[in-house]
C-alpha cells in the first residue's frame, strides 16, 4: 500500500496524458469515420375516410431493409450510411391501415397466376432512389433529404391494375448544438411524412387507378362481385 | 491564481450583462379587428410556412410566439404546432397545406377534417413564414490545448438578421385579417483572451418578442 503512495509522482501524471492523447486522437478519428443513421420517428394515421377497399400489401425484401450509402468524396466528406427500412414499414402500414378499410400485410410475394385470397388488390412498393444533402454540399444550411418511389397495384390475380412513381421531399434547418445525424434523421422523417401525404392525396388520382376504382363502384352498384 | 480567477468571473459575468446591440422593426396591418368577444372557448393555432427551397421557418421559433403569446394571455389557447399537424395529417404538410383562406373550404369538405377542426375549436391560424441568418462574420481566433492548460485568443464578430411575417386567418368568416412582420438585426462579438467571452445579440428572441407582441395585441384586443 504505502509502496504505491510513494512510487514515482510523475507517472499518474503520464498515465493521464497517455489517456488524454489516446481521447484525442479517436476524436480525430472518429471525425474520418462513416456517419450511420438509422431513421427513427413517429408517424400519425391519416385523417381520412378510408377508402372501401380490402388491400393486400406486399413489402419486398429491398424495402423491408432499404438503406442508402454514399462513400465520401474526399478527405474533409464522410462516408454516410442512412437506414430507412424499419422507418418505412411502420409509416406506410400506419398509412394504409388509417387509408383502407381492411389492409392484409403479405408475407410472401404474390407469384404469378396465382390468386390472393380475400383481397381487392395487392399494392407493392419500392424505393427506387434516395438522394441527400447537407450543409457542407451546397451552402445552404438546411439538410434535405429526396426520394423516388415506384409504386405497383395488381389484381388479386397478379395482372398490373396500375404502376406509378411519386417523389418525396424533407428538409429541416440547421439548429445549434445539433448533429449532422439528428439533422439527417430529422429531414428524413419530414421526408416520409411528405411520402404519406403525396400518396393519400395521389392515390385514388392516379389515372389508371381513378379507372379501376370507378368500374370496381359501378360493379359494386350494380350488385355484383368486381 | 486568485487574480486569474476573479478575472475569469468578472468576465463572465461582464458578458452575461452585455449583449450585443439589436435594432427591431415591427409592421402590422390590420384588416378587420377580431369578432371573437372571448377566447375561453377558441384556440390559436401557430404554424410556420415551410414552402421555400433555400430556408425552412424554424420549429423552435413557432414555440416561442406560441409561449410568448401564452405567458401574456393565458386565456388563449394555442395549439402546438406537431400537435396540430399530427392530428390533422396529412393536410397541413408542406405539400398539402392551404396557401389562402379559401382552400380551408376545400378541406372542410372532407367529413374527418371538419370535424377535427370544430373539435379542436380553431378560430385564429397564424402562418410564420421567415428565417434567421447570419449576414457577416469576421476576425479570427485560435485555441490551443497543451498538457499545461488550454486557452483561445482573438477576436470574432458576426451579425444575424432576422425577417418573420405572420399571415392571421379567421377560421370563421375563412379570410386573412391581419399581417404582422418583423425585421430585426444584431451583431454578436467574441472576445477572446484565454477564455471566450460570447457577447451574443439575442437577434432571433428580440424578433419572437415583438412578433409576439403585436399578435397578443391583436388576439386580445376583441374584448
Amino acid at each position: 500500500m504505502s509502496g504505491s503512495m510513494t512510487s514515482d509522482p510523475r507517472q499518474p501524471t503520464r498515465q493521464a496524458l497517455g489517456r488524454w492523447l489516446l481521447l484525442a486522437s479517436l476524436l480525430l478519428l472518429g471525425a474520418c469515420g462513416a456517419k450511420q443513421v438509422v431513421v427513427t420517428g413517429k408517424y400519425p394515421q391519416p385523417l381520412m375516410s378510408r377508402q372501401p377497399l380490402t388491400l393486400g400489401v406486399f413489402y419486398p425484401d429491398e424495402f423491408r431493409g432499404h438503406e442508402f450509402f454514399d462513400e465520401a468524396k474526399g478527405r474533409a466528406d464522410s462516408d454516410w450510411l442512412v437506414k430507412t427500412g424499419d422507418a418505412q414499414i411502420r409509416m406506410w402500414s400506419t398509412l394504409f391501415n388509417g387509408m383502407f378499410e381492411q389492409v392484409i400485410f403479405l408475407d410472401e410475394a404474390p407469384v404469378g397466376d396465382t390468386e390472393v385470397p380475400e383481397v381487392d388488390a395487392v399494392l407493392i412498393p419500392r424505393v427506387d432512389e434516395l438522394q441527400y444533402a447537407i450543409p457542407t454540399h451546397t451552402n445552404i444550411k438546411v439538410y434535405e433529404i429526396w426520394m423516388r418511389y415506384a409504386f405497383e397495384l395488381n389484381a388479386p390475380d397478379g395482372t398490373s391494375i396500375a404502376q406509378w412513381t411519386m417523389t418525396a421531399y424533407g428538409k429541416t434547418p440547421t439548429a445549434f448544438l445539433q448533429t449532422d445525424e439528428a439533422a439527417v434523421n430529422l429531414a428524413a422523417v419530414v421526408a416520409l411524412r411528405d411520402a404519406g401525404a403525396h400518396f393519400a392525396t395521389l392515390f385514388p388520382n392516379v389515372p389508371d387507378v381513378a379507372n379501376w376504382l370507378q368500374s370496381r363502384n359501378r360493379t359494386v352498384a350494380a350488385g355484383t362481385t368486381p | 491564481m486568485k487574480t486569474r480567477r476573479l478575472t475569469v468571473g468578472m468576465l463572465v459575468a461582464a458578458s452575461a450583462l452585455l449583449g450585443g446591440c439589436v435594432t427591431s422593426t415591427v409592421d402590422e396591418m390590420v384588416f378587420n379587428a377580431p369578432t371573437v368577444e372571448s377566447m375561453e372557448d377558441a384556440s390559436v393555432v401557430i404554424l410556420g410556412r415551410r414552402h421555400a427551397s433555400d430556408y425552412e421557418t424554424e420549429p423552435d421559433f413557432i414555440s416561442c410566439i406560441g409561449d410568448h403569446i401564452k405567458r401574456g394571455n393565458s386565456e388563449v389557447e394555442i395549439i402546438a404546432e406537431l400537435d396540430f399537424m399530427n392530428a390533422l395529417y396529412p393536410w397541413f404538410e408542406p405539400r398539402t397545406a392551404p396557401l389562402r383562406p379559401a382552400d380551408i373550404d376545400r378541406l372542410l369538405l372532407q367529413p374527418p377534417v371538419a370535424d377535427k377542426l370544430a373539435d379542436l375549436k380553431t378560430e385564429y391560424m397564424i402562418w410564420i413564414d421567415g428565417t434567421t441568418v447570419q449576414t457577416n462574420a469576421s476576425g479570427s481566433m485560435s485555441c490551443a490545448v497543451g498538457p499545461g492548460g488550454a486557452g483561445c485568443f482573438g477576436f470574432g464578430t458576426w451579425g444575424n438578421d432576422s425577417n418573420y411575417e405572420a399571415t392571421i386567418w379567421d377560421f370563421t368568416d375563412k379570410a386573412e385579417v391581419g399581417r404582422v412582420s418583423t425585421s430585426t438585426s444584431g451583431q454578436s462579438y467574441m472576445p477572446a483572451v484565454v477564455v471566450p467571452i460570447p457577447i451574443i445579440a439575442p437577434v432571433k428572441g428580440t424578433a419572437c418578442d415583438s412578433l409576439g407582441d403585436q399578435l397578443l395585441q391583436f388576439l386580445s384586443s376583441g374584448y
